[in-house]
Order: C-alpha cells, then sequence, then structure tokens
C-alpha cells in the first residue's frame, strides 16, 4: 500500500481541494439572488443592505438574477419581499432600484468579468507616496461606508514603473456608482450641541461676550425677531445655527464650529498623535491644527455651555457633544472637555479610549479620516473602466465549462489514437481533471492559518526526507513551500485565470504524454531501467516547468495585475503538477506497465 | 504485436537533408519580416494593439439575432465619430465588439445600439485611457523581454552547452516572431491576455525544444532516430494541445479566451516547424561537428 503514497497523496488533495470549493452553507436556502446596490432612488435605499439575500418577491419565489430582472422589469406599487429571513414591504413608483448578483454557489472569489460589475482605476495626479495613496484608499473607503457601499472594495496597486493606482470595484452594474462616490465632495463640519434653558419662556443664546434673547412659543422660537421652526437655520454673528428641539425647558441648537477648510493639519507625529496603554485599555489622541476663524467659533459657542461631572472618568465634560457630519450624514460625536469652554484653542487635541489597541488605533485612524475628508490629498483622473453585466459573465462561465469538456475528449482521443490503450489514455483525463480541482481549490482556499500549516508540515517532511538521506530535489522543495505562499494570495478566478488553468492542463498533459512514452520505449527497455526511464522524463519536465516559471513570473507584475490570475494559476498549476500529480502518474503507468 | 516486429517496422529515418529543409523556416521569417516593416511603414506600429495597450473603449454586446454591422457602424460613426464594429460569432450566439474612442461615454453608444433596433441581452464595456494604455505597452514589451532572458538563463542552466541552448532559444524567438507576424494575417490584436498566451507560448515551445534536445544528446541509437523518437512523442503533445485549444476557440465567447486560445493556437503550428526543423537541424548540425553520431 506505501507503496502507492504517491497516488494516494493525490486522491487526499483531491478531496481536500474539493472540500475547499464547495463546502458552504446557506442559511437563506440554495435559491435566490444577493443584494449588490441600492440605488439612491430606492425605495427600499436605507432598509435593504447590500449583502442581503432576496429569496422572494410578492409571495414567488426569486432563483436568480434572469428572474429578478424579469420580474421587477414593470414592477410597480406596493412590494413585499424576503431578505436575510425576514419580511419587508415598500410602495415602487418609478423602480426598485436594486442591482442584485447570484449566490455564491462555491468559496471560489470569482473575477468581476465573471460575475459582473464595476471597476474603475484611478490615478493620482501629481507626487504621489504610498502614504498619501493609503490616506485617499483610506478617505474613499469611509466614503463608501457612509453610503452603504459595503461591498466596494478598494485596492492600491503600483506597478514596475513606481506609478500608484487605486482600483475600486463593485458588484453593482454602472459607473455612475463609482463615480457618484468619487464626486461627492465630502463636505466635513463640526457642530456643537447647544442647550439653552428656558425661564418662562425666555432663555439667552450666549457667544463669546454677546447674548441673544430667544422667546419660545410651544414649537416655534423666535431669536432676533426672526421666527424660527424646528430644525430650521439661522445665523447669528456669522455662525450657521441649527434649532433642533425642545424638550421640557431646554432648547436644543447645534452650531457649526468647523467647516473642511478648517481643519488645517492632523499631526500624525508620535508627540502629537498616539496609542499609550492605560490601566485597563488604550488611550489614544492627536492633535489638529485648526483655522484661527475656526478656533473662535468654537469659543464663542462654547461659552455658556454647563459642565458636568463624570462618575466613570472622573473628569468634567461640557453637557454637549461635538457631531462630525459628512455630507449631511453624522458619523460620529466626541465629547468635549469643561477645561475647552470659551476658549480660543488652535491646536485642540482629540482623544479616546478603547479596550484594546487594535481597536483605539482603528478608532483614531477612522476619526482622522473622516477629519480630512474635506478633501482627497490629490485629484484622481480615472484611468480606466471595465462594466460587466451579470449575465453575459455567468454566460463566459458556461462556454468555459464546455470548451473544457471538449477539450478532454479531444486530448483522450489523441492520446487513445497515439498509444491504443486505454491504461495510458484514461489517467491522462483523471490527471487532468484533478489538476483543474486542486488549483481550484488553492485559490478557494484564503485562511492564512490552514496554508501556514500546509507549510509547517512541508518543511518539517523535507527536513525528515533530508534527515533519511532520501534525496529531495529541488523542485519537491520550492514546490513544497511556493505552493503554501502563493495560496495565501488573494487571487481570483477571473477570465485570464480560466486561461491559466487550461494553459496549466496543457503542460501537464505534455508531460504525461513525456512520461508514458519513456516508460512505454520498447527499444531502450534492455538498456535503462523503468526508474532511470522516469527519471529521465523528469528532466525534461522539470526544465519544461522552470522556463514556464520564468516566463510567467514578469507577467505577474503587468498591467496593474489585469492578467495577474493568468500568471499566479499557470504558476501553481505547474507546481502542483511537478510535485503531486506528475510523479502519481509516473506511479499509475508503473504499476500498470509491469516488466 | 510483438516488440521485434515493432522495431522492425520502424521507419529509418535518417535526417540527412536538414541543411535543405533549413530553407523553409528562413522563407516564413522573411515573410514574418516583411509583414511586420508592412505594418510598420503603414501605421507607423509594428504590429496591431488592442485598447488596453494603447487606449479607448471597447463595448462588448451580446444580442440575439445577427446584425449588419456596417449599417450599425455607420449609423453610431455618425454620432461618436470614428469607431469600428466588428461582429462575433460564436455557439453561445450572436456578438458585436465596437471600438472607440476613451472619450466617449459608453451609455450613450449602448443607447444608440437600441434604438438601433438591436436586443442588447448583455454587454460588456472597457475604457483605458490613452495614458495608461501606453504604460501598459511599455510593460508588455518590457516583459516580454525579462521573460525571454529568464527562459534563455534557464535554458543554459539545463543544458550546460552553448551551441543546444542557443537553437532552443532562437526557436523559442521565431515562434513568438512569427505568431505576432500572423497574427497581423488574421487580424488579431494584441492585447494583455495575448501577451500572457505569449509568454505561455515560450514554455510550451521550449517544452518540445527540451524533449528534442535531452532525448537527441542523451538516448541511444542513431542520432535520426533518436530525433525520430522524440519527433512522435513532441507531435502527440502538439497535435493535442493544439486540439484542446481548438475545442476552446469553437466554444468560448469570451474575447480573453478567444485572444489567449489563437495567439497559443498560432504560436503552437508555428512551433512544430520550429522545433522539428529549426532546432532538430541545428542540433543535428552540432552533434555532426562533435562527431556525436
Amino acid at each position: 500500500m506505501l507503496k502507492y503514497w504517491r497516488i494516494w497523496l493525490l486522491i487526499v488533495v483531491v478531496l481536500g481541494a474539493m472540500l475547499a470549493i464547495g463546502f458552504k452553507t446557506y442559511p437563506y436556502g440554495r435559491t435566490g439572488v444577493q443584494i449588490a446596490f441600492v440605488y439612491d432612488s430606492s425605495p427600499a435605499r436605507g432598509t435593504l443592505q447590500s449583502g442581503m439575500i432576496i429569496t422572494d418577491l410578492n409571495g414567488q419565489q426569486i432563483t436568480d438574477v434572469n428572474d429578478w430582472t424579469g420580474k421587477t422589469a414593470n414592477l410597480k406599487g406596493p412590494v413585499t419581499l424576503t431578505a436575510n429571513g425576514r419580511q419587508y414591504s415598500f410602495n415602487v413608483s418609478d423602480s426598485i432600484g436594486v442591482d442584485v448578483t447570484n449566490i455564491d454557489r462555491t468559496n471560489l472569489d470569482l473575477g468581476l468579468d465573471l460575475k459582473g460589475g464595476t471597476r474603475i482605476v484611478l490615478k493620482p495626479e501629481g507626487n504621489a507616496t504610498s502614504e498619501t495613496i493609503s490616506q485617499i484608499v483610506s478617505i474613499l473607503q469611509t466614503r463608501a461606508n457612509i453610503y452603504g457601499l459595503k461591498e466596494m472594495k478598494f485596492l492600491s496597486v503600483r506597478d514596475p514603473g513606481g506609478d500608484y493606482y487605486i482600483q475600486v470595484e463593485a458588484a453593482g452594474i454602472g459607473r455612475d456608482i463609482i463615480e457618484n462616490l468619487l464626486s461627492r465632495q465630502g463636505k466635513f463640519e463640526a457642530k456643537i450641541v447647544k442647550p439653552v434653558d428656558l425661564e418662562n419662556n425666555r432663555g439667552t443664546i450666549r457667544l463669546g461676550g454677546e447674548s441673544f434673547g430667544v422667546v419660545a412659543d410651544n414649537e416655534t422660537i423666535t431669536v432676533n425677531n426672526q421666527a424660527i421652526m424646528p430644525n430650521q437655520t439661522f445665523v447669528l454673528k456669522n455662525i450657521d445655527f441649527q434649532y433642533l428641539n425642545r424638550t421640557g425647558s431646554r432648547l436644543i441648537f447645534q452650531a457649526t464650529a468647523y467647516k473642511g477648510d478648517d481643519i488645517e493639519i492632523i499631526y500624525t507625529d508620535p508627540q502629537r498623535s498616539a496609542v499609550v496603554p492605560q490601566s485597563n485599555g488604550y488611550l489614544f489622541y492627536f492633535v489638529v491644527l485648526v483655522s484661527q476663524e475656526g478656533a473662535s467659533r468654537f469659543s464663542d459657542i462654547t461659552t455658556g455651555i454647563p459642565k458636568i461631572f463624570d462618575i466613570n472618568s472622573g473628569e468634567e465634560y461640557l453637557d454637549s457633544a461635538i457631531r462630525l457630519f459628512i455630507d449631511d450624514q453624522l458619523v460620529s460625536e466626541l465629547r468635549i472637555s469643561g477645561s475647552l469652554a470659551g476658549q480660543i484653542y488652535t491646536t485642540p487635541q482629540i482623544q479616546g479610549f478603547r479596550p484594546t489597541f487594535e481597536e483605539a488605533a482603528q478608532e483614531k485612524l477612522s476619526l482622522q479620516t473622516i477629519l480630512r475628508s474635506g478633501a482627497l490629498p490629490l485629484t484622481l483622473q480615472t484611468a480606466s473602466i471595465d462594466i460587466i453585466s451579470p449575465t453575459l459573465g455567468s454566460g463566459f462561465i458556461t462556454t468555459a465549462v464546455y470548451s473544457a469538456v471538449l477539450a478532454m475528449i479531444v486530448i483522450s482521443a489523441m492520446v487513445f489514437i497515439r498509444y491504443r490503450k486505454i491504461r495510458v489514455a484514461l489517467p491522462i483525463i483523471f490527471i487532468s481533471i484533478s489538476e483543474i480541482i486542486i488549483i481550484l481549490g488553492i485559490a478557494a482556499t484564503n485562511d492564512s492559518l490552514i496554508w501556514a500549516s500546509v507549510l509547517v508540515i512541508n518543511i518539517f517532511l523535507i527536513a525528515l526526507a533530508w534527515w533519511k538521506q532520501k534525496d529531495v530535489d529541488i523542485y519537491v522543495w520550492t514546490g513544497a513551500i511556493l505552493i503554501p505562499l502563493l495560496g495565501i494570495m488573494s487571487w481570483t478566478i477571473d477570465l485570464p485565470a480560466i486561461g491559466g488553468v487550461i494553459a496549466a492542463i496543457g503542460t501537464g498533459v505534455n508531460d504525461q504524454i513525456i512520461i508514458a512514452d519513456e516508460a512505454l520505449q520498447i527499444r531502450e527497455r534492455k538498456i535503462y531501467t523503468m526508474k532511470e526511464k522516469i527519471k529521465r522524463a523528469f528532466f525534461i519536465i522539470f526544465g519544461a516547468a522552470s522556463t514556464v516559471i520564468a516566463a510567467m513570473v514578469p507577467l505577474m507584475f503587468l498591467g496593474i495585475g489585469l492578467v495577474r490570475g493568468f500568471a499566479i494559476t499557470t504558476i501553481v498549476g505547474v507546481l502542483v503538477g511537478v510535485l503531486i500529480t506528475r510523479p502519481a502518474y509516473a506511479k499509475i503507468i508503473e504499476a500498470t506497465t509491469k516488466e | 504485436m510483438d516488440e521485434k516486429e515493432a522495431e522492425a517496422k520502424k521507419p529509418r529515418f535518417e535526417f540527412k537533408n536538414y541543411k535543405i529543409l533549413l530553407v523553409i523556416p528562413l522563407i516564413v521569417l522573411l515573410i514574418s519580416a516583411g509583414i511586420l516593416v508592412n505594418g510598420y511603414m503603414q501605421t507607423g506600429d509594428w504590429f496591431k494593439r488592442s485598447i488596453e495597450l494603447k487606449g479607448g473603449t471597447l463595448i462588448n454586446i451580446e444580442s440575439d439575432k445577427p446584425v449588419d454591422t456596417s449599417a450599425l457602424e455607420n449609423s453610431l460613426a455618425g454620432k461618436f465619430g470614428l469607431l469600428t464594429v466588428r461582429e462575433i460569432r460564436s455557439f453561445s450566439g450572436y456578438g458585436i465588439l465596437i471600438e472607440a474612442s476613451s472619450e466617449v461615454n459608453a451609455n450613450n453608444i449602448i443607447q444608440e445600439v437600441k434604438n438601433f433596433g438591436i436586443t442588447v441581452q448583455s454587454f460588456s464595456v472597457q475604457t483605458i485611457g490613452p495614458a495608461l494604455g501606453a504604460t501598459f505597452w511599455i510593460q508588455a514589451q518590457l516583459g516580454l523581454a525579462v521573460a525571454f532572458i529568464f527562459m534563455g538563463i534557464i535554458v543554459f542552466v539545463i543544458f550546460r552547452t552553448l551551441v543546444p541552448s542557443l537553437a532552443v532559444i532562437l526557436a523559442a524567438a521565431f515562434d513568438i516572431l512569427f505568431t505576432l507576424a500572423f497574427m497581423q494575417v488574421f487580424d488579431i490584436e494584441l492585447s494583455l491576455a495575448g501577451l500572457a498566451a505569449l509568454l505561455m507560448l515560450i514554455g510550451y515551445s521550449v517544452d518540445t525544444d527540451i524533449l528534442l534536445t535531452t532525448r537527441s544528446l542523451k538516448g541511444t541509437g542513431m542520432v535520426g532516430q533518436r530525433i525520430y523518437g522524440a519527433m512522435k512523442t513532441g507531435l502527440t503533445m502538439t497535435f493535442t494541445a493544439i486540439g484542446a485549444l481548438a475545442a476552446m476557440l469553437i466554444f468560448t465567447a469570451s474575447p480573453v479566451l478567444t485572444q489567449i486560445a489563437s495567439v497559443l493556437l498560432i504560436g503552437l503550428v508555428f512551433d512544430i516547424m520550429n522545433t522539428w526543423i529549426t532546432n532538430a537541424a541545428l542540433l543535428k548540425w552540432y552533434m555532426e561537428r562533435k562527431g556525436i553520431v
């Protein structure tokens, strides 16, 4: 039994790969569609989120994208649908405005060209550094989160010439989604909550040294002889005010202290920006330089706000908060230290406390990003756009499967015609299908823990073999180390990757023909043993494998990764070939060709 | 069949007139050079590049009926300026490819195609700015050069003798050169996927070359017989690959896979010549000079 360990190894790896590709749970059933994007105009905006699974619409089951497109094409009036197992009802006046994709059936990360979607590549103008690029990515990411586009992927790419690009991918269709996101100005505002207490329906808004009388009459209030309704805005001493509401004898206002251009510098040096451990968690802080005008507005607004004592921290705060808005959406809220009231500070410090270091660092970055959102550090130019409709992509998958089946038939026919032996031709088909499964299985496994363990096991096995003085050739150890390393790289199965699978299978079949040929040579049977023949076959195979890998390495870095899928799949395929499948095929041929 | 009988039936293969055979690749070399130079004289480019390598917009539309491409082209050109409309046909349906400048708005073109009375079942749009296209083009040339140099180094490491290594490298260079030239004849524009296929062709090319060289230098029997034996194996390999690629070309509707398959297909056909004539003849000549017969 142990004699055939190479064949057993192949079977084990194939089963593992099948599990990696296909093992999935379906919490909401196998039929349905996944929400890619909810348009601004949609009645479901705000309730439905991208990523949710829609299983039925008006009592009818939804099977796939085509079904959804058909059923929603002329849909008007009241609509009830089930998303993530919950019922939602809307009134559709124009269109439902929800883009969907098919539910993932496998763990494969399918490329945009196969599942449909939009990809835009942006090139920053001017001098980009890795720091500005990560700032831009973080700003765009924050914006995407604010607008509920959680499925949008941002990636910074650096090409061999040293130029930076930012790649944005969204599952939904339409360049307007992404362009909309980029064209948003990211208008930043910091507003301070200002309470005014009433006595006999009269109160005073204190701004620095000045006071403004307020008269309240039920809902409406009067400031400066101007009648103001709740949520209405007005201006006092050049400061934008908004009257929010009245609770009992207290009026709540919101006054704008800073706008985007008031934030002049966000310091990142270690003296002014850090995360430090404290007794039961981590304190983060950073200093911001604000404009003189902003600082004096802050001082004016905070004058006269009562202070409260916080028992938890033992510190004094204003009975207020500073609220951070981006494009009129509330994104964060901070408390104001009591000592700041009425003071002009151009370098206020923002700080917070989180139980773990990671959370503190994350929160610090997120706040810095919000403050920066006023403007991207560099102008972005659209360098390329790809839009693929979901049905086109799924059509490509179908035809790829057809051509693979036909190719298998052609290959087996060719090999059978040449050798007239089923025992030579049949294993080639078996090995080729195994290779496809293994390559896809490696692509489907993205868990770094799994790959780390594979790497450790491989290194252990090589060390063991070396210690036992078995000869381990260079290909075994490079393959055993490179495959886990390539596996960790996230790598999508797109059309070039499918081309790569086919190319790798092609070299695989070629190698197997060489093995079969060497093994079946009649003339040399007396001169060389089977072992020597197989060894000579492997000299050719290893040589060919090295040249394929050498030719593919530059391709990994070209065209900002557009054909990276082809290169990685081919390299992985060739390595899997020399490491697992060719030895197994050689064993099969050895076993079936008894001398 | 008895083994000895099979042995006796093997044709005598001396490979004597190899020097005359070398004329064939040389003629193809001249034709290829002619095609490339002609292209350069007429357009200023050695060969046609897809929008990925020069910038532009490519719209791929799948429809349910055949399309009158020239009428559509005239109609669209009136509104959007210079553009070309091509037909792609596959088992999965009818399709058209529209190529325009990167300045146009693809949504408007698709709308116009619909107005023309064509059912747009599904579509894809690829727009590459001219600057990015130019960058990709430089990278593509560099990538091809680097891959070729890497391949050369590996071949030298494998054989460690000058002439056989040079013969393998020359055969690979011919493969790429001839393929690029005949892509012009078949009106195939080089894209990034095509570049990937060209690099893969290096791998396929060297595959059979290594087989030939190893068997010839390390085998038993007459050199002609060794080459003949290697050729039987090598041709099986190449024809199997050609069959599989043809299957892919018949079925696929994807421009990416079509490009990969057709580039490899052209390359493998030339590889038959360059392995079994160019490389084999140079090798035989080398072995005769060295007295290995």
